[in-house]
């Protein structure tokens, strides 16, 4: 336990994290249909705010009785992290607060074959491989904390608003890199972290 | 620290559990099928006018989409994906008429769950009819989708 008198200097650790995320190798795991793979890299620019640069790679199948749906691609997500604690709580080792981030995909979709069944029979069609930009913003409210020295592990809830994904109102992505479901303007999700810190400078 | 650790525990299973439920697959419950809606208007009165008998089928087609129907309002007519026209017979108490329609066909994700269907433009306005019981035909919205919007209105 550390006690922090009000004359006392608490020094503040900056650090470089590198994070990767865990839950993408555990689902391409159990479900070889999505292989999604993520990291980060933050600097501490002070006590309460780091700069983020996140990317990610995903390589997507969906099939059902009516299509087959595939998507390649990766993305970007810039922003911010706030550390909602309080130096002398959070003393280097633990965060949780909130991420702000623009994520920009960049990624392949094509439809090898769909039918549809109707009055005039079945009609089996495909949809040809097109490069597309996604572009959305995120909120990522979440923890970590430091477990061995250097290491920490944590997960965040992520809240994406899509702004934009460069397929047009009838060929909106089941699924796209960094975002999820295309379908959806809003969609969540979770990510676990194992990050590695890097101290790089002591603020008094 | 110790109370932080709890903390994270407490609340890294609800995520997890979250994480669980996130992944459950769909079903479908949107409308699915892409028809061109028809709405029936008496020829004298202009007013929305249901036939007292209607039958509708696809010319080529043995299925029959109306037979001998009553208070159709509005026709939900298919249009064929496969093809850029497609001809239907169609009586209206009766006496029998035909009406070609002239579009492209494009397709269009519903939703994950559904899938795919095939919505359709009206390249023209249609006007390949015969003029037995049907007096006019007047085009409204040329996009055809799988929202309830009348496309053409039949004046007979």
């Amino acid at each position: 336990m550390i006690r922090v008198n009000a004359q006392d200097t608490i020094p503040i650790p900056l650090k470089i994290k590198i994070g990767l995320e865990v839950s993408g190798p555990v689902i391409y795991y159990t479900n070889r249909n999505v292989n999604s793979q993520e990291g980060f890299v933050s600097l501490d620019i002070d006590e309460k705010r780091s700069l983020i640069v996140a990317a990610g790679y995903l390589n997507y199948k969906y099939s059902q009785f009516n299509y087959t749906f595939l998507n390649k691609g990766s993305f970007i997500r810039l922003g911010m992290d706030f550390n909602l604690l309080q130096p002398d709580k959070s003393q280097g080792k633990y965060w949780a607060g909130i991420g702000l981030r623009y994520g920009i995909s960049r990624f392949t979709f094509e439809v090898p074959t769909y039918q549809k069944t109707d009055y005039w029979g079945t009609t089996i069609s495909s949809i040809s491989p097109k490069v597309n930009w996604g572009h959305f913003v995120e909120i990522a409210p979440g923890v970590r904390t430091e477990i061995f020295n250097h290491l920490s592990i944590g997960w965040s809830v992520s809240l994406r608003l899509l702004l934009y994904t460069g397929t047009g109102k009838n060929l909106r992505p089941v699924y796209f890199p960094g975002f999820g479901n295309g379908t959806k303007t809003i969609t969540t999700g979770m990510n676990y972290f194992i990050v590695w810190n890097i101290l790089i400078k002591r603020l008094k | 620290m110790r109370k932080l650790f709890s903390l994270f525990l407490i609340l890294i299973l609800p995520g997890f559990i979250f994480f669980i439920l996130s992944c459950s697959q769909g079903s479908c419950f949107e409308e699915t099928e892409s028809y061109l809606k028809a709405s029936f208007y008496s020829y004298e009165s202009r007013k929305l006018t249901s036939p007292d008998s209607l039958i509708l089928y696809g010319l080529n087609n043995d299925s029959i989409i109306y037979n001998k129907s009553s208070n159709v309002q509005p026709a939900l007519i298919p249009l064929n994906a496969s093809k850029e026209s497609c001809t239907f017979v169609m009586k209206i108490n009766g006496i029998a008429d035909t009406i070609e329609f002239r579009y492209i066909s494009y397709p269009h994700l519903i939703s994950k769950e559904c899938g795919y269907t095939f919505y359709h433009l009206l390249t023209d306005s249609v006007r390949y009819y015969t003029r037995h019981a049907i007096k006019n035909i007047s085009t409204g919205n040329k996009t055809i989708t799988n929202l309830n919007v009348e496309n053409i209105r039949i004046y007979y």
